[in-house]
């Protein structure tokens, strides 16, 4: 602690300067080490003349699903067409409410999941994402 | 304390924690008289998701993700792109384009659009089938402009009880803007609807991944040819005096006054005649609403499967408390202005009331600049907290057919159409 001293001290006199100067009862000074955000603005865009409008490519943002049996199948049964951030973003659900989103993906969005998958699937949401289960 | 600066250099603790440990000192010589009882608390990020009990925020609760001719939004999800507007871009009628909420069906949507080669086709039930490009769409028809709400029918999802499956949006779903194009009876009209025609189908760049006709292949919607709001909608090349964000439908999109969103095909290409009623995915099974009061029902009913639905069409009368948010507390006697947007889809706002009570007693706010009957309308009211306590500011708004908000929610399986009276919680300290 020692060599710590006249740093602190020297800190310390100046807070007290300027508080006193304020004339007011504050807390100041506190930072919370943090970790850098992930957010950077991006470069602005080079524009040709032509006719071509692009907004670039669109970021991939995929969440971390909860780790347990079924993950692997889900992400390979549907991610054709969505994220696993359509799961991640639900409320915790009843199973039979996952039960029935799967069974909506099957028959009415014609996805093609085996029914050993889909009921791989379902155990999985089950097991993770239900009110009594989901963790994350 | 100790062991933090056993961890840390000589250089970090005078960086971070030097003005810290002169703030505790500090107090231990001045006795503390006025100051917090608690060291300031490091910010806590919002939990990744919410339930099983109501959203608790106004937005939802996603990370900050940057897109391409966006501001900062809110990530619901990136593929298709669900994206959410921050609540603090409603203080003005307007909301800009950079700030607009997304939201997408279908995972390939485009990145680049070559105008080149994009084309506006009039097809199906026609006497003349027609192609227009951008250039015909600016210059060989007349240009009209209208304010317009665009909402997500799923706007405030995350707020019914029991939770539905969905986009969970909060109340960032929606915006304002001053919409530019061509007037859809205009084209129709160029084209000839036969007779016998029903409806007219719209379809956009928008595509998906599943099989030929599925949901998850084409995103198609209708609307009757006898709808009346087929006289108000317009192909919209301008938003807000710009070309649309790619990610709001560039190069046009429908606009269909006082209907929510679903109907406001971006990226439009298609303007299909149809003579019969469009059965597809989007029209039958989804975006449909129950045919009851306030198109509300309770799980138990529809289990029964006897509520016979509709599709969802105008939007009912909201509005909105912006600022405060509840970000800040506010000293006793501080004088507020407490103000929002308000909106309805059944034609322009007759008045808005706030409270200060929680709903209790009400007191008319003043409205803003009127830039039509489909915009938001500005409101805003003077409110002087006399004291120290928790108060529940409320606001809730009647439209030109008379409708007033209601202090209850809806249920439905979709999710759609919530428009309770919103409250929030104003935090006053003493000021002295």
């Amino acid at each position: 602690m020692r060599r710590f001293k006249w740093p602190g001290i020297t800190i310390l006199s100046l807070f007290l300067l300027a508080a006193i100067a304020l004339r007011a009862d504050f807390r100041a000074g506190y930072y919370a080490p943090t970790e850098p955000g992930a957010m950077r603005q991006a470069l602005p865009d080079v524009f040709s003349t032509d006719a071509n409008y692009s907004a670039g490519q669109f970021p991939l943002l995929e969440p971390a699903l909860a780790t347990g049996d079924g993950k692997e199948t889900l992400e390979a049964d549907c991610s054709l067409c969505h994220t696993p951030r359509f799961v991640t973003m639900q409320p915790p659900l009843p199973a039979e409410t996952w039960a029935a989103e799967v069974e909506k993906m099957r028959k009415v969005m014609g996805a093609s999941i085996p029914d050993d998958d889909a009921k791989k699937i379902v155990e999985y949401l089950s097991a993770h994402y239900t009110p009594e289960t989901r963790k994350r | 304390m100790a062991s933090l600066i056993g961890k840390t250099n000589r250089r970090k603790w005078l960086q971070i924690l030097g003005g810290s440990a002169a703030a505790i000192a500090f107090q231990r010589v001045f006795g503390g008289s006025g100051l917090a009882a608690q060291e300031p608390s490091a910010p806590k990020p919002i939990p990744d998701f919410t339930g099983p009990g109501p959203n608790p925020y106004w937005n939802s609760p996603g990370q900050w993700v940057t897109y391409p001719q966006k501001s900062p939004l809110i990530l619901l999800t990136d593929r298709p792109v669900q994206l959410e507007t921050p609540r603090r871009a409603f203080l003005s009628a307007f909301t800009p384009n950079e700030a607009f909420f997304v939201r997408w069906h279908l995972p390939l949507i485009p990145n680049t659009v070559d105008l080149k080669t994009w084309r506006l086709h009039v097809e199906g039930n026609v006497e003349r089938p027609i192609e227009l490009s951008f250039p015909d769409l600016m210059t060989r028809f007349k240009a009209v402009s209208l304010a317009s709400v665009n909402q997500c029918s799923g706007n405030s999802r995350s707020l019914f009880q029991p939770r539905v499956a969905g986009g969970q949006w909060g109340s960032g779903a929606m915006g304002n803007a001053l919409w530019t194009g061509v007037r859809l009876r205009e084209i129709l009209d160029g084209a000839g609807v036969k007779a016998g025609s029903l409806q007219v189908q719209f379809e956009g760049l928008e595509k998906g991944m599943g099989p030929r006709g599925y949901g998850s292949n084409r995103f198609l919607k209708s609307l009757d040819l006898n709808n009346p709001v087929l006289d108000e909608c317009i192909v919209a090349y301008s938003m807000n005096h710009e070309p649309l964000p790619l990610l709001n439908g560039f190069p046009v999109r429908l606009v269909v006054p006082g209907f929510f969103a679903t109907y406001w095909t971006k990226g439009l290409t298609s303007i299909r005649v149809l003579d019969q009623t469009d059965d597809n995915f989007w029209m039958k099974a989804a975006y449909r609403i129950p045919d009851t009061p306030r198109n509300s029902t309770t799980p138990e009913e529809m289990k029964s499967g006897k509520v016979p639905t509709i599709p969802i069409a105008r939007m009912p009368v909201r509005s909105f408390l912006i600022s405060p948010d509840g970000s800040s507390k506010v000293p006793a006697g501080f004088p507020l202005r407490l103000q929002g947007v308000a909106f309805s889809g059944y034609g322009g706002i007759r008045k808005v009331e706030v409270s200060a009570d929680g709903g209790v007693s009400w007191r008319d706010a003043q409205l803003g600049e009127d830039f039509g009957p489909y915009s938001f309308r500005m409101w805003s009211a003077d409110w002087t907290p006399p004291r120290a306590g928790k108060y529940t500011v409320a606001v809730r708004a009647t439209d030109a057919k008379g409708n007033v908000q209601p202090d209850a929610g809806v249920w439905n399986p979709g999710g759609y159409e919530w428009n309770k009276i919103e409250r929030q919680e104003i935090v006053v300290g003493d000021a002295s």
